[in-house]
């Protein structure tokens, strides 16, 4: 068999263009806008944030389950071709997987900050301490502590162990090609891997047990969330179906994040051959599935919640759809729902020009149905008195800004130090289509 | 100054298919202490070395175990003896509202267990390896194939284990010795 990988190894190991220095430039400076925004959270306490009584969550809670909903999708995507040993994995499952790791590490930020005193977030953990107090485990501040946590780890060792025997083979690149620093940084990474027979059974046994577990583990993640809101009594919130919505309606952001990205990628890095026409043909009718998967979802809110027989319910759905709520929520529809059936067209998607926007703004409109959910979810509640509307302030733009940032910055860094592509998994496809053409 | 004796032969492959039915002869033959190197998961010549991943799932199943009862149990003894609340009435042992974090517990568990129990059976992390010293090993996670007949092997014998590995049709055989 022939060395096909090469190209991947080669992006990884060569000098950034303009392009990329321009790009991570552009990174370093949201982070410099993050670090401000995280400081002003710090000295001056969460007062700087614009939300107050009845808008106890804003900017925060919609962007974390935004980014949960991102990283959910991504993770999803990445599991299931990984399951099912599909042939689109070969080109987009490491770097959906490096997508959802960097939207955990966005969405993770948000809730130790708006704990309001993030230095005493050790209080949610049980440990014994000289005030007698533990956390209670009924709590679902207790339960988020554990549940982002896990899926910041699983996530990551999902990410990590399928890297491994990748890094290997960086690592021996480095050194043959006289990089004597990387290829000690790339073989530390690697562990010691030597491609053995059956360190690769067992290492196959263990991704794939991971992937399996990754599963359970996102349906969690996204529902804890919308669980929160649902045990509220506030008529938009107090809704069995609301878990649901939630992890429907998130599917085109990850789903089109993971098409942007693969449009990019694939001409920023040359990996055309490794991400091919079919593969982008796959993704896009995916995330026009998604699409389709999220318009039922509203379809349902509407049907359902016109139908019932609260009317203080209704009022509720009313405001949110046609009052004061209607460009968010009809954005929403229109961005995560109605655009990406364009995707149904061969021509289009195969554009880059046409995909990527489709892409981000479908993650755009996602965060329009979490602002309809939390923020407009408020515009009718039992209280006579809710004339204290929300805007964010700077502090808050600066946040989301900076996570996009840190979200991007986190990418690209993955996209010049480790193969984007999986190079193993790329190196047996190609035997396999060998093996099969000299059958026939 | 003499050399130091050899670490064992080392039979290099350009596809997975001869390397596979090397591993088959080599086992046929007797050989206990040998090792295939290739560039992506070969099951067929796992299964010939005898290798199983059960191992693996078993380790990441038990961890996961230890993991919800641990988180259970931690969950009920703060929640009932070190710190109760009566909150309404309710019982201090609200087991239900115990689940999400033990749920949790055991899936970050059985996960690192499944890393850590991988790495284990694979005798990883380590530093180096014998393997690394064979003529261009670097190519196995590239595109070769590789044997390695150890000399720790109660049959090695250098002159017939070559003759051995050169009756499989190798690439080239290679003598591993360390720098």
């Amino acid at each position: 068999m022939s060395d096909v990988t090469a190209p991947v190894a080669e992006a990884a190991l060569r000098p950034g263009r303009w392009s990329f220095r321009l790009a991570v430039l552009l990174c370093a400076a949201g982070i410099v806008a993050l670090a401000v925004s995280v400081a002003a959270v710090l000295v001056r306490g969460v007062g700087v944030w614009g939300n107050n009584i009845p808008h106890v969550w804003g900017f925060d809670l919609i962007a974390y389950a935004w980014w949960i909903g991102i990283a959910n999708a991504a993770s999803l995507f990445a599991a299931i071709l990984v399951l099912r040993r599909h042939g689109l994995r070969t080109a987009v499952n490491r770097f959906a997987e490096a997508a959802a790791l960097a939207a955990i590490l966005a969405a993770a930020l948000y809730p130790i900050l708006h704990l309001g005193r993030p230095w005493l977030f050790l209080w949610t953990l049980p440990y014994p301490s000289y005030t007698g107090l533990w956390p209670q485990f009924g709590s679902p501040l207790v339960w988020d502590f554990w549940g982002i946590m896990s899926h910041v780890i699983v996530t990551s060792l999902f990410w990590y162990i399928g890297l491994i025997p990748d890094l290997a083979t960086m690592r021996d690149r480095a050194a043959a090609a006289g990089r004597t620093g990387l290829a000690r940084g790339y073989g530390l990474a690697a562990l010691g891997w030597r491609g053995s027979v059956a360190h690769w059974h067992r290492h196959q046994a263990a991704y794939r047990l991971v992937a399996a577990m990754v599963l359970p583990l996102l349906l969690w993640a996204q529902t804890v969330v919308a669980l929160e809101f649902a045990t509220t009594v506030v008529p938009a919130w107090h809704q069995a179906r609301l878990p649901l919505h939630v992890v429907v309606t998130g599917l085109p952001s990850g789903l089109g994040v993971v098409l942007a990205l693969a449009a990019v990628l694939r001409v920023a890095l040359s990996l055309e051959r490794f991400v091919d026409d079919a593969d982008m043909d796959l993704l896009g009718q995916l995330v026009a599935c998604a699409g389709l998967a999220a318009g039922l979802a509203y379809a349902h809110e509407l049907l359902v919640g016109f139908l019932e027989e609260d009317p203080t319910t209704r009022a509720a759905l009313a405001a949110r759809v046609l009052g004061e709520g209607a460009s968010a929520y009809w954005g929403a529809v229109l961005l995560s729902a109605v655009l990406p059936q364009i995707l149904w067209s061969k021509g289009l998607r195969r554009r880059a020009a046409v995909v990527v926007p489709v892409g981000v703004l479908a993650a755009a409109g996602v965060w329009l149905d979490r602002w309809s959910i939390v923020v407009d979810g408020l515009l009718r509640d039992h209280l006579p008195d809710l004339s204290r509307g929300y805007s964010p302030s700077a502090a808050e733009w600066g946040l989301l800004g900076g996570t996009v940032s840190l979200f991007a910055l986190t990418l690209l860094v993955f996209g010049r130090l480790v193969p984007a592509v999986s190079m193993f998994e790329t190196r047996h496809e190609e035997s396999e289509a060998e093996a099969e053409k000299e059958e026939r | 100054m003499s050399q130091p004796p050899p670490f064992g032969l080392m039979a290099e492959f350009t596809e997975a298919e001869p390397m596979t039915k090397a591993v088959r002869r080599a086992r046929a033959a007797g050989w206990t202490r040998l090792e295939a190197y290739s560039p992506y998961p070969v099951p067929e010549a796992a299964e010939a070395l005898g290798v199983s991943a059960a191992p693996v799932g078993l380790i990441a199943l038990a961890a996961g175990a230890v993991g919800a009862a641990l988180a259970a149990g931690t969950a009920w003894y703060v929640s009932v003896h070190l710190y109760p609340v009566n909150v309404g009435g309710r019982p201090l042992n609200a087991w239900p509202a115990f689940m999400p974090t033990t749920y949790l517990v055991a899936i970050l568990w059985a996960c690192a267990a499944a890393l850590v129990g991988m790495l284990a059976l694979n005798g990883l992390p380590r530093l180096n390896h014998p393997a690394f010293f064979a003529r261009g090993f670097e190519r196995a996670g590239r595109d070769r194939f590789f044997l390695f007949l150890s000399a720790e092997d109660p049959l090695y014998d250098a002159e017939a284990a070559a003759r051995f590995l050169a009756g499989l049709s190798p690439l080239r055989v290679s003598e591993v010795r360390g720098a």
